[in-house]
């Protein structure tokens, strides 16, 4: 597919903070500045899931952003990747094990690439992007039909707990490799 | 303008002519801002790249309503440029807004009927001193249709100059600059009535955009009646004016917008008025 060439050209960022500190938050708006400037690459951090290509979540999930985290993948279009941005993101980071938290977000969501560090650096950044936008081109539509959710979400303690239907969209969206 | 080759030749190229100017635009901001910016081509190859995305649609009518948005916009450019009724043409331009108006408000999104609210508003500010600065053009050239306007052979702008500074003050508003974007608001409201649209539909919307600067700067074309050069030059300077006003201002609420497009603009656009049936 010609148009595929198009998505590398212009990926318009989407990026979600699932409960970190703000420390990987800052240096993505640093990629933004004047120093790194990533609109060369015709990057725009959209905000809206519906227009944009990549997800970039930093932070670790917490019981109260992993609905928000699942809802705002599930309302971006196809294609699309997810960059995970520091330590939290990866694994839980500093917050691993706390009672508040759940750890990675690749728990919840298909993550394509991980970015390290805690307070990861804008340089790591645009490269966990720029290896993102190679999977992004990769990616066919064909791949990426919807599937229809299996299970019903449970709810425990008044939250709805999308974790095994979750698990089943990982099985099929990563048939691609 | 004379002749048909021209007008029909920019009707054709238009959402070309307006991807090149948001491009230079997006290029002029980074440059403000002391970075490089995108390439120039950057517009079209969003547009390429949404194309090729998923599209998710709220319901038909919104969608439907997002691209008749960009039908009845182009169709009241063309008007325009063929030498149109003055006030048609900004009725057929209240209309496509008014499209995209109902489309926002057709969604359960809190920020689409934010965003459609807020434009609404806006027509409020600037459509009153456009519907004047048509009947200013009637006073002048004796004639609402554009065409008279193209062939007119003095300069408007020497006639109603304070006409042309009430058309400086409510672009802004009609292009979604910086002092009064809230109808767009991108860091309050993402978009406002455009966020529902995905893939092939948002860009209809984004197109659009890109018709709307033709649109205005036809208006702004308008003040030099048959003199190219000048028309040339107005452009430029609107162009210069609207991207140093969008970089160096913060956004202000609905309620100032109003206040001063309808306290300053409008009074400038009827005193240009009453100065043009006095004389
Ligand atoms: S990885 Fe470190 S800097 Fe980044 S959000 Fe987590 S704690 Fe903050």
């Amino acid at each position: 597919m010609k148009l595929a060439v198009y998505r590398k050209k212009s990926p318009w960022i989407l990026h979600y903070n699932a409960g970190g500190c703000n420390g990987c938050d800052i240096e993505i708006l640093a990629c933004l500045g004047p120093k790194y400037d990533i609109e060369r690459f015709g990057m725009i951090n959209s905000g809206n899931p519906k227009q944009s290509d990549i997800l970039l979540v930093t932070g670790p999930v917490t019981k109260r952003s992993r609905e928000r985290l699942v809802e705002v993948y599930a309302q971006m279009p196809e294609p699309k990747v997810v960059v995970s941005c520091g330590a939290c993101a990866c694994t839980g980071g500093v917050f691993r094990g706390m009672y508040n938290c759940e750890g990675g977000i690749d728990q919840y969501i298909p993550v394509d690439v991980y970015v390290c560090g805690c307070g990861s650096r804008p340089e790591q950044i645009i490269d966990g992007v720029i290896k993102a936008l190679d999977i992004l081109e990769r990616k066919t539509l064909e791949l990426e039909v919807s599937v229809r959710l299996k299970k019903v979400p449970v709810e425990e303690n008044g939250q709805v707990n999308r974790r095994e239907v979750a698990a089943k969209i990982i099985h099929t969206q990563h048939t691609y490799e | 303008m004379k002749g048909f080759i021209i007008p029909v030749l920019l009707i054709i190229l238009a959402p070309f002519i307006g991807g090149l100017v948001h491009g230079l635009e997006r290029i002029v901001r980074a440059r403000m801002q002391r970075r490089i910016g995108p390439p120039l081509l950057q517009p079209f190859y969003d547009f390429l790249k949404l194309a090729g995305k998923r599209k998710m649609i709220v319901h038909s009518a919104h969608a439907f309503l997002g691209i008749m948005h960009f039908v009845s916009l182009w169709f009241a450019l063309a008007l325009l440029l063929l030498g149109g009724d003055l006030i048609l043409v900004i009725f057929l331009h209240l209309l496509s807004t008014s499209l995209l108006i109902l489309a926002g408000y057709s969604t359960r999104s809190i920020f689409s009927h934010l965003g459609a609210n807020r434009t609404a508003i806006s027509i409020l500010a600037y459509e009153p001193v456009l519907i004047i600065l048509a009947v200013s053009f009637y006073l002048v050239t004796g004639s609402f249709e554009t065409a008279a306007v193209f062939n007119y052979d003095k300069p408007l702008l020497l006639e109603m100059p304070l006409a042309f500074v009430a058309l400086l003050l409510i672009l802004p508003v009609k292009l979604k600059k910086s002092p009064f974007d809230v109808a767009e608001a991108h860091q309050e409201i993402t978009g406002g009535t455009e966020i529902e649209f995905s893939g092939i539909f948002y860009e209809a919307v984004y197109t659009a955009k890109w018709l709307d600067y033709v649109f205005c700067y036809t208006l702004v074309y308008l003040f030099a009646g048959n003199n190219i050069l000048l028309g040339a030059a107005l452009i430029l300077f609107t162009f210069i004016y609207v991207n140093a006003l969008d970089n160096s201002s913060a956004r202000v609420n609905y309620k100032q917008m109003l206040r001063f497009s309808l306290a300053v603009a409008f009074s400038l656009a009827f005193l240009n008025l009453i100065l043009n049936i006095v004389i």
